[in-house]
């Protein structure tokens, strides 16, 4: 059962390794020249097509992920933030596999991300974990052969070994041999939501796709799974790709923020130096929008439903042909906005943002 | 029990109020789902209900307005009396003939619920929602009531015009919510029971709504009970703070108060599960979990409600614990504290 031993003994050997690594690079260049790329996405994009009724053939498009690159480091949480429908849960099921992609490309440690390529092997490295722990688990299996599907069907282990198997799994995310035999009706939400976790674990993943894991959840149970994915990290090299829209999460978890909009990537900055100042226009918006939980009552709770209010869906009716898909709402906009489209490029200390006027704060 | 006083003119009072919640095809014991609660609001006054789901807020709720599911729940004791502005006497919810209920349903205390998706009808109009909402309660004619309609989706913030034929899918989550808010408002209520309305929200939107329903609250002097899981929500919109668990008030008191000085294990336990955001704050570091779970079973009689899940747990929280006033307005239902 290579899974089951990868987490128990291989978590606790490399610990040391892992702190000596991260605790010494201060340097921020550097530190970027030494990671290792794990994932990186080129130009890729997805539009959904419908007809705008019945009686109308012409069709409209949703671009729903528009052209967009990154990349992911080994060992990271790179979360991604942004307001519902600017395409995060589009963006996790192309590189899951889920979805076809229109364009673009998707590379795996330097090879093309192609799921049809049995021998490379890619489901096995790349899984991914949904937002709702209540409808992705089969209601009718028990718990124990949730989460040794996976590996009975990669071949992993066989399928005698599913008890032993799924009982070590359970432990590893914290949860007791109790509810092998239980349904998924009969446990929490968070219980629920580490059993998901557990299954995408049972094929010993590099990659993890977590798609609003906590979001569904309450507090209490939130801080148990937020600690889960902490300690995978640490111990395990794990890499995450983490869909979220709570700030308070990136700011506790995330290594780099990848800020979306309109299906386009507004900023990708290092955590630290995001929640020090946004780049991006929308990115302050969305960070002047976090609650400020250990302050003084100081909501400014005007202000919200001007320009500023960087809120509601992304208009997709008409389809901005050209200029900043921000511009719209965007404070610190100027003409050159509005007919040419800002690229996303460096602004420096290893940060991108797409915005022809960085660093311009709101209220000026 | 109170904090700073009850006004004269303009309050909703719970007092000891229970629910009982029968388990279905006679399964196990029946649960106090609601336990002798106690609470008020004042006109202009927002009181938070804060706790974990399956607490049984959304019950609590209900219960106020009658609305519980009668067919596996049922009020055995306690009153929620109201008393408004323009209405000559105070009445107690709980006492009403049912017959009576529609005409204090809306008009007098109404309510927001959790989700939008589900609370509008998909096929219908937003506009025509909001004045059958009216007709129900007023005998006026159709474009005397669109014109109200219109007028309480602009304060929402909506484009009252030109969204009043839209129906619900063409709306944004956030805006959904608003015309839910606009259709419980649109009756000039005195309360307001908003049901973790934006539990389903993305910040942005989130922020939206709270900014919405704190000017509804200085425009309306409307009472409102905000129900959430959020204790950085709460926190910040609201004037006191009910810690609500397995059905039981487990601390109260003002909000600041709570909020830099929680007195019960479950209140210390929820702040600190939280990522907060101080000045010299770590990222990475192991957040406080609280162990375990909220089951039915932490609803029986007999113990602390919180025991299963407590740190400062021992033998003598095995019984009954009351809610006693530990300085001042600041309640608490703990042993140790
Ligand atoms: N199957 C589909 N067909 C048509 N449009 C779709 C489909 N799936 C998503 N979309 C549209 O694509 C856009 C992006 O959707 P996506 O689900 O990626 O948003 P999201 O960022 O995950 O939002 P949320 O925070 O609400 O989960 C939205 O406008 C959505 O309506
Ligand atoms: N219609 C119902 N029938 C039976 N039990 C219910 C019903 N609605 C809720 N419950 C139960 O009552 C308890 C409290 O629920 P609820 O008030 O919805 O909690 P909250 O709003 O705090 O999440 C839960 O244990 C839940 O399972
Ligand atoms: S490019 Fe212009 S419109 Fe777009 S975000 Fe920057 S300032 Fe705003
Ligand atoms: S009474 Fe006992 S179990 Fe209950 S909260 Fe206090 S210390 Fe914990
Ligand atoms: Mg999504
Ligand atoms: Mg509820």
């Amino acid at each position: 059962m290579p899974g089951v031993l990868r987490y128990n003994s291989f978590a606790r050997k490399n610990k040391a390794n892992i702190k000596k690594e991260t605790g010494k690079i201060n340097n921020k260049t550097k530190q970027n020249m030494e990671k290792e790329i794990i994932l990186n996405a080129l130009n890729l994009s997805k539009y959904y097509k419908y007809y705008k009724s019945v009686f109308d053939i012409k069709r409209d498009v949703i671009k729903a992920v528009d052209d967009i690159t990154f990349e992911v480091f080994r060992n990271e949480i790179f979360a991604v933030v942004g307001e519902t429908g600017c395409g995060k849960s589009t963006l996790a099921k192309l590189v899951a596999g889920l979805i076809n992609k229109t364009s673009g490309d998707i590379y795996y440690d330097g090879e093309l991300l192609d799921y049809k390529d049995k021998k490379k092997n890619f489901r096995k490295k790349i899984q991914i974990v949904f937002q709702d722990p209540y409808s992705s688990l089969n209601p009718k299996k028990k718990i124990y052969k949730i989460i040794s599907y996976p590996a009975v069907k990669n071949n992993i282990i066989k399928k005698r070994d599913r008890l032993d198997f799924a009982a070590s799994l359970l432990k590893n995310v914290g949860l007791s041999e109790e509810i092998l035999h239980s349904y998924p009706y009969e446990l929490s939400g968070g219980q629920r939501q580490r059993v998901g976790i557990a299954r995408s674990l049972s094929v010993s993943p590099e990659l993890l796709i977590l798609d609003e894991p906590v979001s569904a959840l309450d507090m209490s149970i939130s801080a148990q799974v937020l600690n889960l994915l902490m300690d995978l990290q640490a111990h395990d090299k794990m890499s995450y790709i983490f869909i979220t829209h709570d700030l308070k999460i990136v700011r506790h978890i995330a290594d780099r923020v990848c800020v979306m909009y309109g299906g386009k990537i507004m900023e990708i900055s290092p955590s630290q130096d995001f929640f020090k100042e946004p780049a991006h226009p929308y990115s302050n918006i969305l960070y002047n929008s976090m609650l400020p939980y250990n302050f003084k009552k100081q909501l400014n709770f005007t202000g919200l439903n001007g320009k500023n209010a960087g809120s509601g869906l992304i208009s997709k009716e008409k389809g901005i042909e050209k200029g900043c898909v921000y511009f719209k709402k965007c404070y610190a906009s100027k003409e050159i906005c509005e007919k040419n489209e800002p690229p996303l490029k460096d602004v420096g200390d290893n940060r991108m943002a797409s915005c022809f006027f960085p660093f311009t704060h709101p209220g000026l | 029990m109170a904090y700073g006083g009850k006004t004269k003119t303009m309050n909703l009072e719970i007092k000891d109020l229970t629910v009982r919640l029968y388990p279905k095809k006679n399964a196990g014991r029946h649960i106090n789902v609601v336990d002798s609660v106690d609470l008020y609001v004042n006109g202009g006054e927002i009181a938070a209900v804060v706790g974990e789901s399956g607490s049984g807020k959304s019950f609590l709720g209900l219960s106020i307005m009658r609305l519980n599911p009668p067919d596996v729940s049922e009020v055995v004791s306690g009153s929620v009396k109201i008393k408004c502005p323009g209405e000559k006497e105070e009445l107690d919810i709980m006492r009403l003939n049912p017959k009576n209920l529609p005409s204090v349903r809306g008009r007098l205390v109404s309510i927001v619920f959790q989700d939008p998706n589900t609370s509008l009808n998909p096929v219908i109009k937003i506009g025509e929602q909001i004045t059958e909402a009216i007709f129900a309660h007023k005998k006026i004619g159709k474009p005397e009531a669109k014109e109200i309609a219109i007028s309480y989706l602009n304060r929402m913030n909506i484009d009252g015009k030109a969204r009043f034929n839209a129906y619900p899918h063409e709306l944004s989550g956030g805006m959904r919510q608003r015309v839910m808010i606009a259709m419980a408002m649109v009756l000039n209520p005195c309360f307001l029971i908003a049901d973790e309305p934006t539990t389903a929200l993305d910040v942005t939107t989130s922020l939206q709504v709270l900014s919405l329903i704190e000017k509804i609250k200085l425009e309306s002097n409307l009472g409102i009970i905000f129900i959430t899981h959020d204790l950085s929500i709460a926190k910040n919109i609201s004037d006191k703070i009910y810690v609500f668990y397995a059905g039981q008030v487990m601390e109260c008191g003002k909000t600041e108060e709570i909020m830099d000085n929680p007195l019960h294990p479950y209140t210390v336990s929820l702040i600190n599960s939280v990522p907060s955001l101080p000045a010299d704050y770590m990222p990475k570091q192991k957040l406080f979990t609280i162990p375990g779970y909220l089951t039915k079973d932490d609803f029986t009689e007999g113990k602390c409600r919180f025991y299963s899940r407590c740190f400062k747990r021992d033998n003598n929280c095995l019984k009954n614990i009351p809610l006693n006033e530990i300085s001042r307005g600041m309640f608490a239902r703990c042993i140790k504290v």
